[in-house]
């Protein structure tokens, strides 16, 4: 018993030969600011619990990441009314089109895709999709997108939305 | 020793290129058909047509000329090489569908006509068609 008062003594003394009584309230002081700091600091908490529900939704034809609408550029018939391959009712589709590849990944071969506009009514404003993969700026009109595909309709050349049909597979190597 | 390893490069070379133009039909499904359709029909009134049109330009130089300098085929993405397939690919459809054979175009005359721009499309069509008229034999449509 008298060896350990001794010893708590003994780091008593210490402390107080080392340490200044001031020091006790900056220690305090600097733990209570960082404690209310804490929080504050930019960790990614709400990104942690969006990047595991955030995974490209690739096989979800209303999902503008749906693999097949890679060089899409409009709203998404799929949203309004129609299907990804079917304009929605009173509308018609545009005879002339914009044309691009998709990588599928459930068998990883690449597909021609047609992305044939629906026109004959006002534009549809849901699922708004815009990637537009391999498209050239405007000074290469033959590979530019930023056109309305409907004004080859005549008498319906109103947007409404853009379907995706597939064409064909790209042979391997072309 | 040499030469025989020159020729096999050169073999390589052009089996490199040859692969690259292997497929007209989807050179043509990429870079054409969104406009000329997947019949090669056109749309009436917007679009000119190929089936049916295509060989009969290639009847004359004149024709010739004007089909490889006209924009969507001058200015499109694809190589003279790819160019040369697939509008060698459609006249063979034409021939194909009782048009009469032509001769096709070859990686030379496609490189060295569609670098020129056309002045006046419609008005060079126009010239183009009714000199094929005047010669005799199948001329396409003046307007489409």
């Amino acid at each position: 018993m008298r060896s350990l008062d001794r010893m708590f003594e003994q780091s008593s003394r210490t402390l107080a030969q080392r340490t200044s009584r001031r020091s006790l309230l900056g220690a305090l002081g600097q733990l209570l600011t960082g404690a209310a700091l804490l929080p504050l600091l930019p960790l990614a908490r709400g990104g942690r619990a969006e990047a595991a529900t955030a995974q490209p939704d690739v096989n979800n034809p209303q999902s503008c990441d749906y693999w097949r609408y890679c060089a899409i550029d409009g709203f998404l018939c799929a949203c309004c009314g129609g299907s990804t391959t079917s304009c929605p009712p009173g509308t018609v589709p545009s005879p002339i089109t914009w044309i691009g590849t998709c990588h599928n990944p459930a068998d990883d071969r690449h597909y021609m895709v047609s992305y044939n506009d629906c026109c004959g009514k006002t534009s549809c404003g849901h699922c708004d999709c815009n990637r537009n993969e391999r498209e050239k700026p405007t000074y290469r009109p033959s590979r530019n997108n930023d056109l309305n595909w409907c004004l080859a309709n005549g008498d319906d050349s109103n947007y409404h939305c853009s379907v995706s049909v597939i064409l064909g597979v790209v042979p391997p190597g072309s | 020793m040499l030469m025989r390893r020159r020729a096999l490069l050169a073999a390589l070379a052009l089996a490199g290129v040859h692969a690259a133009v292997a497929d007209p039909m989807v050179d043509y499904t990429l870079f054409c058909m969104g406009c000329h359709g997947a019949q090669a029909r056109g749309v009436p009134g917007k679009v000119p047509p190929l089936a049916g049109a295509l060989s009969r330009f290639m009847r004359t130089p004149q024709g010739r000329d004007y089909v490889l300098r006209v924009p969507g085929a001058a200015n499109s993405a694809l190589s003279d090489a790819q160019l040369t397939a697939v509008l060698n690919w459609l006249a063979e459809r034409d021939a194909g569908a009782g048009a009469a054979p032509v001769a096709p175009f070859t990686v030379a005359e496609v490189t060295a006509a569609r670098r020129t721009p056309l002045a006046s499309v419609q008005e060079t069509r126009r010239a183009v068609i009714s000199a094929l008229a005047a010669g005799g034999g199948a001329a396409p449509a003046l307007d489409y």
